[in-house]
């Protein structure tokens, strides 16, 4: 065997085993109960979609679809919206303290979110906002605005002054080449970061954890975590509901995987 | 009248108008579903202006309790009525989780009296007793002629039933470390005189008493009486040992009667009878109090219609269906003269409220859980040699007198 | 009014509405916290009110056993995965570099396990180890009880960051590679250096700034792990998996002791920020704009 083949056998054994968790998730869920608790066999028998029927019937499961969505959509939405003006300023403008600015809001991503848990927790309280969608969506801020500001910040940044710089010759004010010339080309940019917060909210567990009640607003990863069967956890639901809750991530990796990749290593390669 | 007042009269009206939802949370599990959901159909039927929800809950009392805090300290609005363990009135209440009920007219008489206590605080009541749960003695009937009412005496009959071939083990009880270890331990304790919180409510456990009845037990496994078995069981294990026909008495609560009277499994069936755990010197008859007791959240948005909920939950029209459809005991003294609850009951109704009668509650103090913790931990050690009883209960005492301190409860309540 | 003048006046604007939420649920409720930290707060126990009692509670965390052993679980945990970490990711970048062809098979297949919710990682690998019909058990050897020991319990949950966490640092590292002068292997092939002396002398000498900045961020994030262990282990059996940031949840939303868990929330950010800024000055002379751009990644995990 030649050197170069041998090393990509050694390369698929790798990714053959990374994916193998995955793969046996899939292989499971559709897998009979009675299957599930008995000593496994690597090869799948008949496929079965019981426990998808029963995620959606008895669980309905629909129900923290729609909370995700919901939750992360707005906090997208929010993030962008608020976000990207912002990052316009700290890449373009240039004003006193914009060092020390830009520190701070680095500064707060550092935060573990265990740290703000109790104050927001008491804060939401007070504000009757427990259990409710703005009750997630205004703590989820928290990670989200940082992450949209600094993507966007570094794309501003990226694009050539050239065009915005001969509209300001030509006399036009910083607000209307703001608009008119610099945020339709950041259009992708803006798609790039809507996707990485939306993954980043729709993966979120500790804040919806702490500030959801019940199944009415529960979003996706508490719900599976917090699924009880009467005597034993319900495998065959909790992976097939794990399956449905990989679905969005997959398809945005699977859309968007250069973007994704291209975008975290150019970075990286400067370095 | 102006064009713009009827819309916003009636957007405040839209904003505000939802038809009244009452939430009721419990134990749906069974004939318990079964049972509570007629019952509020029943009560949704006559009253057409509510809308009745049930919230189900884990089936577990533990995770039932995590719920319950986690709702509550959220401050949410719903559940409006909710089914309490005995031992989480006075937690719930010292928090002020839920509503005081001494405004509204309860029949205190017609209760058995250690329930309604044991669901006070701060004198004033916090829940209404629901189903009453007690520790009895189960003995052979083929064994003996009469229930023993000393531990002596028991003991002597445990150990002829054992010399004699007839049965492997003398007396079975629950002596895994967890929260039913502290309710035998309640037995035998009230038993020999003891207490775990004197009535000023500071920590009185650790008496002579408290140690002659940790080590009656203590001995009683040491020499074979109880088998030494029962320091993992819990309440199935020990029942399967009496129901198989390995032991002449069980310690266990009402619901293993039913289960040990079905012939198709049990070997004991017709063959047992109960009675109030015995006495041993200076001390009484007693039963650890269990049960359900119903409570309204504090911030219910609709405390009057809870109310009316749990009044016709606790009617005794309802408490007697309760005990036909799922034999549990109930909390009123006037439902046992009702001809209908021997049919219903797996013991004879006038067994089960004299056992009533001696109930013994756990302390009503908001830090139950942590007492009963270090309880737990001490009487254990205490079972399996680890400590000497007196120096287990003192330790025990000492942590507890700590909590109780550090709680600003010295005496039991604020 | 000058152009820097109005600049800044836009600025400010531009920026108010993105700050203001910044303070009311970040920079607020960090100080809040803090705050809380120095009162004793229980929140079953209203009666006490919450009096302050200034560090009493870092007194008290400092001599909480529980504590103690969450903190020791943590570093062990940190470590084990951030080695492991590392030489996967390596590994695996290493393996991706020297792909031709499926490229775009093999990003999705290291992108998928980095992007799904941590919760489904640890239900999956749960489900791996449990008994009696975790796949493991079809694995040779002695059938082992995984989940109830308190020390193999720490298996599905290494194995689980690594596998979630590794594509992360593998892609860094294969930026890094990618950057790296093909010439320079050339030539050391034709002096007849090995594989092995390669990758020792060119390719990790090279790497060292990126090398570096995974280790920083994997570190900063496998201290505050929460998630995996929370779902997988739930801290068990007993305590023995029980990590910081697990215990002060427990403390706060179970327990609801809101002062205490305050201030050992406040610990757990100050004994991270630590970590960082020791990080960040061991890394001193590796490329400060590295570190900028591979915080998007690290968040997104």
């Amino acid at each position: 065997m030649t050197a170069s083949s041998r090393r990509t056998m050694v390369t698929i054994g790798l990714l053959a085993l990374w994916a193998f968790p995955l793969y046996w998730m899939v292989v499971s869920s559709l897998s009979p109960e009675s299957r599930l608790f008995d000593a496994p066999s690597l090869l799948p028998g008949a496929p079965v979609l019981d426990h998808y029927a029963a995620l959606f019937r008895e669980r309905r499961f629909w129900i923290p679809v729609r909370n995700s969505l919901i939750v992360a959509g707005a906090t997208t939405a929010l993030a962008i919206a608020v976000g990207t003006p912002c990052a316009y300023a700290l890449a373009r403008l240039r004003f006193a303290g914009r060092p020390w600015l830009m520190l701070a809001i680095l500064g707060v991503s550092i935060f573990p979110q265990i740290a703000i848990l109790s104050p927001l927790f008491l804060a939401l309280r007070g504000a009757g906002l427990i259990d409710t969608y703005p009750g997630l969506v205004l703590p989820y801020v928290t990670f989200a605005m940082p992450l949209a500001i600094w993507l966007m910040t570094g794309f501003f940044r990226e694009l050539p002054r050239e065009i915005e710089d001969a509209a300001r010759l030509d006399g036009a004010g910083p607000l209307r080449v703001a608009i008119e010339i610099t945020v339709p080309l950041a259009a992708p940019a803006v798609a790039t970061t809507a996707i990485l917060t939306f993954l980043y909210a729709w993966n979120e567990f500790l804040f919806a954890l702490s500030f959801t009640l019940g199944p009415d607003r529960q979003t996706v990863p508490v719900a599976i975590a917090l699924f009880r069967g009467q005597y034993q956890v319900p495998w065959g639901e909790v992976l097939a509901a794990a399956v449905v809750a990989s679905i969005p991530v997959t398809l945005v990796v699977l859309g968007f995987q250069r973007r994704i990749v291209s975008g975290l290593t150019s970075g990286a390669v400067k370095g | 009248m102006p064009r713009w007042l009827f819309l916003i009269a009636a957007l405040a009206a839209a904003c505000g108008a939802r038809p009244d939802v009452l939430t009721f949370s419990g134990s749906v599990l069974g004939a318990e579903g079964a049972i509570v959901r007629r019952q509020i159909d029943r009560f949704a039927d006559a009253r057409p202006d509510l809308t009745i929800e049930i919230r189900p809950t884990p089936d577990s009392a533990d995770q039932r309790h995590l719920l319950y805090v986690q709702w509550l300290n959220a401050w949410a609005p719903d559940p409006d009525v909710l089914q309490l363990d005995v031992i989480w009135t006075a937690e719930f209440a010292a928090a002020g989780w839920i509503r005081s009920l001494e405004e509204h007219a309860v029949d205190r008489g017609d209760f058995f009296e250690v329930p309604l206590a044991a669901n006070g605080w701060n004198g004033q009541l916090y829940a209404i007793p629901w189903f009453v749960d007690v520790g009895m003695l189960y003995w052979r009937t083929d064994l003996m002629t009469e229930a023993p009412a000393t531990y002596d005496a028991l003991a002597a009959v445990a150990r002829r039933a054992r010399e004699q071939g007839q049965v492997a083990n003398g007396f079975v009880w629950q002596g895994a470390p967890y929260e039913g270890l502290v309710t035998v331990f309640l037995e035998h304790l009230a038993g020999f005189g003891g207490r775990v919180l004197d009535e000023d409510g500071r920590v009185a456990v650790d008496s002579p008493a408290g140690v002659r009845a940790l080590t009656y037990m203590r001995d009683a496994i040491d020499e074979g009486i109880v088998p030494r078995a029962v320091l993992t069981w819990q309440e199935e294990p020990s029942r399967f040992a009496f129901q198989n026909g390995h032991a002449a008495f069980l310690r266990n609560w009402p619901y293993a009667a039913a289960l040990m009277n079905d012939p198709a499994d049990s070997a004991v069936a017709g063959r047992f009878a109960v009675a109030p755990m015995p006495r041993g010197e200076g001390g009484r008859p007693a039963a650890a109090l269990g049960g359900a007791q119903l409570a309204i959240n504090a911030r219910s948005r609709q405390p009057d219609a809870a109310w009316q909920l749990i009044e016709y939950l606790t009617a005794p029209e309802q408490m007697l269906e309760r005990a036909e459809v799922a034999g549990q005991f109930p909390a009123r003294r006037s439902v046992y003269d009702d001809a209908r609850l021997a049919a219903a009951l797996a013991v004879a109704p006038a067994d089960a409220r004299r056992i009533i009668e001696h109930a013994v509650a756990r302390p009503a103090t908001p830090v139950y859980t942590q007492i009963s913790g270090i309880l737990q931990v001490h009487l254990h050690r205490a079972l399996t040699h680890q400590e000497p009883p007196a120096e287990a209960l003192a330790r025990a005492a000492a942590a507890m007198r700590a909590i109780l301190a550090q709680s600003g409860l010295r005496r039991g309540a604020p | 009014m000058t152009r820097s003048t109005r600049d800044a006046r836009l600025a400010w604007l531009l920026m108010a509405p993105a700050l203001a939420l910044l303070v009311l649920v970040a920079a607020g409720p960090v100080a809040a916290a803090f705050r809380e930290s120095l009162h004793a707060s229980d929140l079953r126990m209203p009666w006490l009110g919450r009096p302050f009692v200034g560090g009493a509670n870092y007194v008290a965390a400092a001599a909480d056993e529980r504590f103690r052993a969450a903190l020791a679980h943590t570093v062990a945990f940190t470590a084990a995965s951030v080695a492991l970490e590392l030489i996967f990711g390596l590994a695996l970048a290493l393996a991706l570099h020297g792909l031709t062809r499926g490229r775009a098979l093999a990003r999705v297949v290291v992108l998928l396990p980095w992007a799904l919710p941590t919760v489904v990682a640890a239900l999956v690998w749960r489900f791996m180890f449990e008994s009696p019909g975790g796949v493991v058990h079809a694995l040779p050897g002695p059938d082992l009880d995984w989940l109830s020991h308190p020390l193999r319990a720490w298996v599905p949950i290494v194995l689980g960051d690594v596998w979630k966490t590794t594509p992360f640092v593998a892609l860094l590292l294969l930026a890094g590679l990618q950057g790296i002068d093909p010439a320079l292997y050339e030539a050391a092939r034709l002096d007849g250096a090995s594989a092995w002396r390669r990758l020792v002398h060119i390719t990790l000498p090279l790497l060292r700034p990126a090398l570096l900045v995974a280790l920083v961020f994997r570190a900063l994030d496998a201290f505050r792990v929460f998630d995996l262990v929370f779902v997988l282990t739930g801290g068990g059996p007993g305590t023995s998996t029980e990590v910081v940031s697990t215990y002060a949840f427990r403390t706060l939303m179970q327990d609801l002791r809101f002062g205490y868990g305050s201030a050992l929330s406040v610990l757990i950010f100050a004994i991270s920020f630590v970590v960082a800024l020791v990080c960040v000055r061991a890394l001193g002379s590796a490329a400060p704009d590295a570190r900028q751009r591979s915080r998007r990644l690290r968040r997104v995990a």
